[in-house]
């Protein structure tokens, strides 16, 4: 926290200096979101409502305490119990005394109010009274912290998780809607880990940003019900059932976050709740209607008192949608209102339906014996899951809005896995404006293969278009030749014509049938043999270097064939791939694992990838997204164009680094030194990330090779306090075999230097991030039973392990020593050799 | 059921005082007989009527015994009897229901058995009379229609198929059934597809819809449009098609099933083979064939999708019964059938138990690997007709889907490996291959291991050259597929080529008897033109150069066969006669394997002869293959890649018509109406009544 006060210019110093000053000469209205710059014009318009208030219930001296009285007695909405918390904070700020504040004035307000949410949002105020006195000196500066430029949402977060102070946490609860979505969905475990785990306060300073954006994405809701439900399920049964974390769970799942929300988007083109709203905007909402959906930051006391005349209304229409519905129906078109209550009962259903599916399929394949018959199985599964594409579903880990219109069934592998069943697929996807408003695209029948091969006899299977649209409510014409399918001419189908030669011929065999009989007529084409047989041998050494197929490992050779290629080839072989918006995406099926912890490694990793970008260290990491559905399933993004290191030795039986020559050409190329290059990087890079987070169980199959040469470690099944069976195995700060030191050259090379001094850079530049770092992991240990977390000193070795005592010298010896310690370790050796005897991994 | 009861009561009073001892539905139609209008003695005839149980077999013996003149004096008693049927059926009373599908039926059939010879128009005629007609049927396709859609009882479903059935069976031709032109014009192929597409009333009557289907398909096919055959080809919805795929697919996995059965329990030792072999001689050989019968409407209903509907195709590679319910949550499991009626076949109902347990043992399985494991049953014993018909129908199929291109690529595909264990003949010369040796493979080798092992097997004095022919033109097609599309499949090529060769080399051998029967200049041709195209287009399928050597290797070690054969064509077409055009055309064909045999053989002799030995291994031929190469000129074949497209028309027509026919008096003999009994039906409306 340090650092980054006194990286405050001095300019922005001055401003802060200002403002309270400023704004206490002014009402208190002016005091208004410290985050919104522009909330200059506000104050003159709603100031004269809220004194003319404020006036008569209390005396004039105590102008604002009294007018924030005013506002408590109305409370109604959430909104405006968090604006209170607002006032609470500013009035620390100016050392008003609290005395003046009556219990006995606010509590009946509270009883009055009735809506629910609002009388728990109300308690914190209560407290935040009661402790206020004490720390109001420290707060004035942290207001100043919060309302500069420099406060993120890690600082937020931060501040979130160690702040008791109820004020702080309300503050920053609300201070959450200024965020980008992107920022803040990347703390989500976090933030939702602590609505779970942490006490009231803070769960109840979370919620209202939650379920805002659950009201906006159902992508959001979805997340937010699995996490929810993931980090729920370490805690004790009895008392899981009755938990907040549960209680919204359900609220989410019911759906009943639903209708506002789609109403917005509808109205109005994209709220902006990442930029801080303006005034026009709450304050037209508050003329017009005021549904929940539209809370923001209200804080002018016009709105609180417009609010007076409208909160019974907005009652009625907070807990019955219907109201609402038949009151917005002069806003929106009929034909909107006509989707709207279409979409009403589905709207997370497909989706939910779609990953419950891929769920039971990974259930079921682990009942079989082999790899084989699960691989069949799997393929014929998602045939039949095919049937019921396309669908309003996505795959959450892509970084656009999409529908996923086919499983390509049979390019799905089972993956490499003792007794659990996890598969990859590869998903073909329509990519769209918005998955939710944009229409389902047309199922397209699988035998219309537009083969880019041939072109003869396509048309010959009738679809009218008509037949189709009769399923779906609008169908958008984005096929024109539509038209050509729907010629359907029985005569067509009987009738063949036995002279046809539908095979596209190629060179010479233009001719008839029977032109054999009249060949001596034409001229004879002689080819040698010899030319056949050596266009035999090297259109098969052409191929890029597959893997054989292997019944027992049957990833390999889907993960070995460049992602490009795999692109191509399922393009040609399906039916939407004329399409100019379809992609291919892949995602790996986890059932029966838990993917927590792969899920906080993600994050640890991308926040070290961010840091290392930021102070331009050359690391190269991969972090891959995670999906978690429940405690133990979940989804992973699959890294392409990479095979594990296991599968390369077992495939090629060459050394690593005579597979780099094969792949990338002899030393001195390039391409090789590209290669070398990268793999440096990304070997300096998983080292440090091995060493911070303690990652065990790194055996070759666990690590990944790409085809540029990036190392890619996976599974981080085991990291912080937990490795695998305790056997002591793996006692070196990461793994470094001299396998891998050859590909860098040998232990004198200049790479080898390079991947030590990066080493040095990333560990120096991950210690000045620590607090990042840090607070990712600490938030996720909260009424956490993960084995990672697993006894009392998880944190604090952690934190050890950044070596904050060090100088940058002292720092290097370290490095070098745990580079040659691990480079010496028997233990890697013996784990290797532990791993091929149990599991047969090379 | 006090109801009932009753009526019969008042019944009593009114006619059992002349014949006491009959039936009182039998004195009824007796009124039915006669020239006067039953209503008159008897306002309450009709509803009457229908309350009394049936007996089939008399009225049908009734009617079948009337004579010329006597048809026409009861001619309106007849039509009305028809028009109170078509009425009853939309009566509320199921009794009522069941009992006019019945009546109905029995006049069909009645009405058929006595005027053979006559034509439709008579028959129509009297049925329902000539003016009445299309209004009559109209009204009963109607209701038939909304009982099969409905959510009515399961037993009246099954009746109204049955009816259907028999209605369809009623002549040997289906196409002079002329009482059929209305049931193109007032389609019921709706209500067939929503019983496939159901779960639950698949597997009740999927079986009876399905043979309906094929048949009603096949009415009038090459004369007109059939309204059957155009919606057919237009059906795309995939839970229907699946359905249709899945009655297929369980039909003839249960005979897979039973065989396998069969053959295991006579391999179970010496005692059990010896007992098996007297109680098979008795019963099991006549019920095996049966099967087989059974089995042929099955298999023209796969056919006619495969060949009508593309998206049929799709299906193929899909249906996997045992996981029919886990994947698919949001239809409803079906209860478990209440009555077991005996209608539809017994097994049925087993494939969609819920719970199916999920036998890891089980390979999955889909109709495409189903069939081709009973066309290798089939397959292997062609004497019987019924056998060869399907043997032929097989291969027709295997045909279409050769052609398919989506099929193509799917039997093409790396990625969906299966072992599929086909039945092998028991010879002599071989061992019985071990079940479990099979490799997981392409879907592609699985037919060309078919093909080949019916190359094999066949080569015997009735020879089924048609079979032969087919056979040769479905490798052609795979073949032709893997070269456009520079598929390399891993396939033993090797078995298929001495297959290849021995084929040829019976057909010299038997030169003469097969001449008198067969054009075997055409199935030479054919085979030598395979040959041609592995060795001129083999550097774009085969799998490795080695397999290309392999290949000279063994047309070398063959040559023989190659160089007589060379001779035989060239004496025949040397000589004037039907024979010499196709035999020139072989002569032209050999040109490749003959340069290949001039060019090589001198060379291993040299080699022989340098090197001092006297027998060449076959590392040591391959090696001076592998170095003559390039001194060898082939000529390109034209047309090698090129097919004729299958066409049922006009080459197959008489096939299918037989077909038709045999499948025809094979379900007229088999639909009983009498297995639904009275007491089952009773007892299941009792509660609804």
């Amino acid at each position: 926290m340090g650092d980054t006060e006194l990286e405050l210019s001095p300019a922005r110093l001055e401003e802060l200096q200002k403002s309270p000053s400023a704004s206490s000469t002014s009402t208190t209205s002016s005091l208004s979101l410290p985050s919104s710059p522009s909330s200059g014009p506000r104050p003159l318009t709603s100031s004269s409502p809220s004194t003319s208030e404020g006036l008569p219930t209390s005396s004039p001296p105590l102008d604002v305490i009294s007018e924030g009285v005013g506002e408590l007695s109305l409370v109604i909405d959430t909104e405006v119990a968090k604006k209170a918390c607002q006032k609470v904070l500013q009035k620390v700020k100016f050392l008003k005394a609290d005395g003046e504040l009556s219990s006995a004035n606010s509590e009946p307000v509270l009883v009055n109010g009735t809506a629910h949410p609002s009388e728990e949002e109300a308690e914190p105020v209560k407290n935040v009274r009661r402790r206020q006195k004490n720390n109001s000196s420290k707060q004035s500066w942290l207001l100043r912290l919060f309302e500069s430029k420099l406060f993120d949402i890690s600082m937020a977060i931060s501040y979130l998780y160690n702040s008791k102070e109820p004020g702080v946490q309300a503050y920053i609860g609300n201070r959450l809607f200024s965020f980008r979505n992107e920022d803040v969905d990347f703390y989500l475990p976090q933030l939702l880990n602590m609505y779970i785990h942490m006490d009231e306060d803070v769960g109840d300073a979370i919620k209202p940003y939650v379920v805002h954006r659950c009201r906006q994405s159902i992508n959001f809701s979805l997340q937010c019900a699995w996490l929810l439900g993931a980090y729920s399920s370490d805690m004790h049964i009895s008392t899981q059932r009755h938990s907040r974390g549960t209680k919204l769970r359900k609220l989410i799942l019911s759906d009943e976050l639903k209708p506002s929300s789609q109403r917005i988007r509808r109205e109005m083109p994209q709220p902006p709740p990442s930029c801080p709203p303006t005034l026009h905007h709450s304050q037209g909402m508050s003329e017009h209607s005021l549904s929940p959906s539209k809370r923001t930051h209200q804080r002018s006391k016009s709105d609180a008192t417009v609010s007076i005349s409208l909160s019974s209304n907005l009652k009625r229409t907070a807990s019955n949608p219907k109201v609402e519905t038949s009151q917005d129906e002069d806003l929106s078109s009929s034909s909107d209102s006509l989707e709207l209550e279409a979409g009403t009962p589905v709207r997370l259903t497909p989706q939910r339906e779609f990953i419950k599916s891929l769920m039971g399929i990974g259930k079921r394949l682990a009942t079989l014996p082999t790899k084989e018959q699960k691989t069949q199985r799997l393929i014929s599964e998602l045939s039949l899951l095919n049937h019921k594409l396309p669908a309003r579903v996505w795959l959450p880990t892509a970084g656009f809005d999409h529908h996923v219109v086919r499983v390509p069934h049979t390019q799905a592998v089972v993956l490499n896995s003792k007794d659990k069943a996890p598969y990859l697929i590869y998903v073909e996807v329509l990519e769209c404006e918005n998955f939710e408003t944009s229409s389902v695209p047309v199922r397209i029948p699988e035998t219309r293969i537009r083969s880019t091969r041939s072109v003869e006899n396509l048309p010959d299977c009738g679809i009218t278009p008509d037949q189709r649209a009769s399923s779906f409510s609008t169908v958008p014409n984005y096929d024109n030749d539509d038209e050509a399918w729907s010629v359907d001419d029985i005569g067509e189908l009987q009738v063949e014509l036995p002279e046809i030669h539908t095979n596209s011929c190629d060179n010479i065999s233009q001719f008839s049938v029977d032109s054999i009989t009249s060949q001596e007529s034409k001229e004879p084409i002689f080819i040698a043999a010899g030319d056949i047989r050596r266009r035999l041998s090297e259109q098969l050494a052409h191929t890029p270097t597959t893997f054989k197929r292997d019944p027992e490992d049957p990833s390999a050779v889907a993960l070995k064939e460049p992602w490009q290629e795999k692109v191509r080839r399922i393009r040609e072989g399906t039916p939407y791939g004329h399409l100019p918006n379809w992609r291919l995406l892949s995602v790996i099926v986890k059932c029966g694992d838990d993917l927590r912890q792969e899920l906080l490694a993600y994050q640890v990793l991308k926040q070290l990838q961010i840091i290392w970008e930021q102070e331009r260290v050359p690391l190269w990491i991969k972090p891959y997204k995670i999906l978690v559905i429940s405690s133990d399933s979940g989804m992973i993004e699959p890294v392409v164009n990479a095979v594990s290191i296991h599968q390369v030795k077992k495939q090629s039986q060459l050394s690593l680094l005579d597979y780099f020559r094969q792949e990338h050409g002899n030393y001195n190329t390039e391409e090789f030194l590209t290669a070398q290059r990268n793999f440096v990087q990304s070997c300096a890079g998983y080292c440090l990330i091995c060493y911070l987070l303690q990652v065990k169980d790194r055996h070759n199959g666990n690590i990944l090779l790409d085809s540029e040469g990036h190392i890619i470690h996976i599974d981080f099944g085991f990291i912080l306090s937990s490795s695998p069976r305790n056997l002591g195995f793996e006692t070196s700060a990461f793994k470094l075999t001299s396998e891998f030191v050859d590909v860098m050259g040998g232990l004198d090379g200049d790479m080898f230097n390079y991947y030590r001094m990066l080493m040095l850079q990333g560990l120096i530049a991950a210690r000045k991030h620590m607090e990042k770092v840090i607070q990712i992991v600490e938030i996720m240990h909260q009424g956490s039973q993960l084995p990672c977390f697993h006894g009392s000193s998880t944190i604090r070795n952690l934190k050890e392990r950044f070596h904050m005592n060090l100088t940058e010298e002292q720092l290097q010896v370290l490095v070098e020593q745990m580079v040659d310690g691990s480079m010496r370790s028997i233990t890697t050796k013996l784990y290797d050799g532990f791993q091929y005897l149990t599991n047969g991994i090379m | 059921m006090a109801q009932t009861e009753k009526k019969a009561g008042l019944l009593r009073r009114t006619s059992s005082s002349k014949k006491p001892l009959k039936e009182k539905v039998l004195l009824m139609y007796e009124d039915i007989f006669t020239k006067e209008d039953p209503t008159k003695s008897n306002p309450r005839f009709w509803d009457e009527l229908f309350l009394m149980k049936v007996n089939l077999e008399h009225l049908e013996g009734k009617l079948e015994a009337l004579d010329g003149d006597e048809v026409v004096k009861i001619r309106d008693n007849i039509n009305s009897l028809f028009h109170h049927c078509v009425q009853a059926l939309a009566e509320e009373h199921q009794i009522k229901v069941v009992n006019a599908l019945q009546t109905l039926c029995a006049l069909f059939r009645g009405v058929h058995q006595k005027n053979k010879s006559a034509t439709g128009f008579d028959i129509i005629n009297m049925l329902m009379g000539f003016d009445k007609a299309e209004l009559r049927m109209k009204e009963l396709m109607e209701s038939l229609d909304s009982l099969l859609c409905g959510d009515g009882s399961e037993s009246l479903k099954s009746l109204c198929l049955k009816l259907l059935l028999c209605l369809v069976t009623v002549t040997d031709n289906i196409s002079q059934n002329t009482i059929l032109e209305y049931v193109m014009i007032n389609s019921i192929f709706e209500a067939i597809l929503q019983i496939l597409s159901d779960v639950s009333s698949r597997a009740r009557h999927g079986y009876d819809a399905v043979v309906l289907l094929a048949l009603l398909v096949n009415y009038r096919k090459y004369e007109s449009v059939n309204p059957y055959i155009v919606k057919l080809s237009i059906v795309d919805d995939e839970p229907t098609l699946d359905g249709l795929g899945r009655v297929i697919h369980h039909a003839l996995a249960e005979y897979n099933r039973q065989y396998k059965e069969k053959e295991e329990e006579n391999q179970g030792g010496f005692f059990s083979t010896l007992t098996s072999m007297v109680g098979s001689m008795f019963i099991a050989d006549a019920d095996e064939k049966l099967s087989v019968q059974t089995n042929e409407a099955i298999l023209l209903a796969l056919y006619e999708a495969v060949h009508l509907n593309r998206n049929f195709i799709t299906v193929l590679a899909q249906s996997h019964p045992e996981i029919d319910i886990a994947t698919a949550p949001a239809v409803p499991i079906p209860a478990s059938p209440t009555t077991p009626l005996g209608t539809t076949p017994p097994s049925l109902d087993m494939m969609n138990n819920p719970e199916l347990p999920l036998d890891p043992n089980l390979q999955t399985s889909n109709l495409l690997i189903t069939f081709l494991k009973y066309s290798s049953i089939v397959m292997q014993d062609t004497k019987d007709e019924h056998r060869l018909n399907s043997a032929r129908l097989c291969l027709i199929i295997l045909t279409c889907i050769a052609e398919d291109q989506y099929a193509d690529a799917f039997l093409h595909d790396d990625n969906m490996n299966f072992r599929v264990n086909l039945h092998r003949m028991p010879m002599r010369h071989r061992k019985k291959a071990v079940d479990k040796s099979i490799p997981s493979r392409p879907l592609v080798c699985a037919v060309l291991d078919l093909m080949v092992e019916f190359i094999v097997t066949h080569m015997m004095k009735e020879f089924p050259m048609d079979l032969y022919v087919r056979c040769v033109q479905i490798i052609h097609k795979l073949i032709c597929y893997q070269k456009k599309c520079r598929v390399r499949i891993h396939y033993t090529w090797r078995e298929l080529w001495s297959a290849l060769i021995n084929l040829l080399k019976f057909l010299l051998s038997n030169e003469t008897s097969l001449l008198s029967k067969h054009n075997i200049f055409q199935l030479a041709l054919q085979v030598v033109n395979l040959f041609n195209m592995f060795i001129t287009y083999g550097d774009t399928f085969l799998p490795t150069p080695s397999s290309y050597d392999e290949l000279y290797y063994e047309i070398i070690r063959m040559h023989q066969v190659f160089d007589n054969l060379y001779c035989m064509v060239l004496r025949v077409s040397a000589n004037a006669g039907p024979w010499k055009e196709p035999a020139s055309k072989v002569t032209q064909a050999l040109v490749n394997a003959r340069a290949i045999i001039n060019h090589f053989n001198p060379k291993i002799e040299s080699y022989a002869t340098v090197n001092h030995i006297s027998q060449l291994s076959e590392d040591q031929v391959l090696e001076v293959v592998r170095t003559n190469y390039d001194t060898l000129t082939l000529k390109l074949q034209d047309g090698l890649d090129q097919f004729e497209r299958y066409s049922e028309q006009p080459r197959e027509a008489g096939f299918f018509k037989e077909l038709v026919r045999s499948i025809s008096l094979n379900v007229r003999k088999n639909v009983s109406l009498s297995t639904m009994s009275q007491d089952v039906l009773l007892k299941e409306f009792s509660s609804i009544s």
